[in-house]
């Protein structure tokens, strides 16, 4: 039963990421990533990793999904004949460069899960029981991997940084330019006090 | 589930490829992202599908019990952090050029 849920939520899986790659809008592109990121989860959930499942959907599902369509919603790329007119593929060279390097990854990925059989077939399959036990999750952690952990706060912390600056950078420029083009409005330095009622 | 472990890692192998893909043929930079986040989803089932494989000889205790776990979390933090600098890098790139088709972009062609 389990098996069968497996292939079929593996199959939907391929089917809505075959849709993100494919999707003309990046609405729809997105709304296909959703959908695997929702068979995942479930997938996670059957192979004995509730917690996990939990993580993707809450983090996936829930928070970069919504940044995506937020973006989205905000800079208005519903609109497909804009978007067609530069996001289209261009080239047939490179149309056909595309199509030779993709087929021969996936005929790397076939050689690879055939030699993957021949090694890991014979292997015991664990019971059905969860894997990421959350309270050994937590103290492994907090204890071994306390570095990794740190450094995630440091990456957060730089990531938020990060943004700020890039979506700021661009209001204060904005404002400057009309004062270069005035005529006597000197611009001031980056790092003084810009706009200072003006 | 007994469902082996090289047919989680062929699943996996499959997303990545189609990330690949996207991220190479699409011009549309929402859809680029999209194609990173699908690539970094294959390689977290690769590391649960690994961290389920070998969990008999973890618990008999050999080896790191929640490598695959700890890493998959890392692995979903740092997609977290790369859409919000991505998608930040979306709205500038979309306030300079009033697109977002990466053809737009050329800057720093040689």
């Amino acid at each position: 039963m389990a098996e069968a849920l497996f292939y079929v939520l593996a199959a939907l899986a391929i089917l809505s990421a075959v849709g993100v790659v494919r999707a003309r809008m990046p609405l729809f592109s997105v709304l296909s990533l959703l959908g695997t990121f929702f068979c995942l989860a479930a997938i996670y959930l059957l192979a004995g990793f509730p917690f996990l499942a939990a993580v993707q959907l809450l983090v996936y599902a829930g928070a970069i999904m919504v940044l995506f369509l937020f973006v989205i919603m905000l800079l208005n790329l519903g609109d497909a004949a804009e978007l067609e007119r530069h996001a289209g593929l261009s080239l047939s060279g490179r149309r056909l460069f595309v199509a030779g390097a993709s087929a021969a990854l996936l005929g790397l990925v076939g050689l690879g899960a055939a030699e993957l059989r021949t090694g890991f077939a014979a292997e015991a399959v664990p019971a059905d029981r969860a894997l990421d036990d959350l309270d050994t999750l937590a103290r492994l952690l907090f204890s071994r991997y306390m570095l990794p952990f740190e450094a995630a706060s440091l990456l957060l912390l730089a990531t938020m940084v990060a943004v700020i600056v890039l979506a700021k950078r661009q209001r204060e420029r904005a404002r400057l330019v009309p004062a270069a083009e005035g005529v006597a409005a000197p611009v001031e330095p980056a790092g003084a006090p810009a706009g200072s009622a003006r | 589930m007994s469902v082996p472990t090289d047919h989680l890692l062929a699943l996996a192998a499959v997303l990545f490829a189609l990330g690949v893909l996207g991220f190479l043929v699409r011009k549309n930079v929402i859809i680029v992202l999209a194609s990173i986040e699908l690539m970094l989803n294959a390689a977290n089932l690769s590391f649960l599908a690994a961290s389920r494989h070998w969990s008999q000889a973890t618990l008999a205790g050999q080896g790191d019990p929640m490598g695959g776990p700890v890493f998959a979390i890392f692995v979903i933090l740092v997609a977290a952090a790369e859409a919000a600098v991505g998608l930040a890098l979306v709205i500038a790139l979309y306030r300079l050029k009033q697109s977002v088709a990466l053809d737009s972009v050329a800057e720093l062609r040689g």
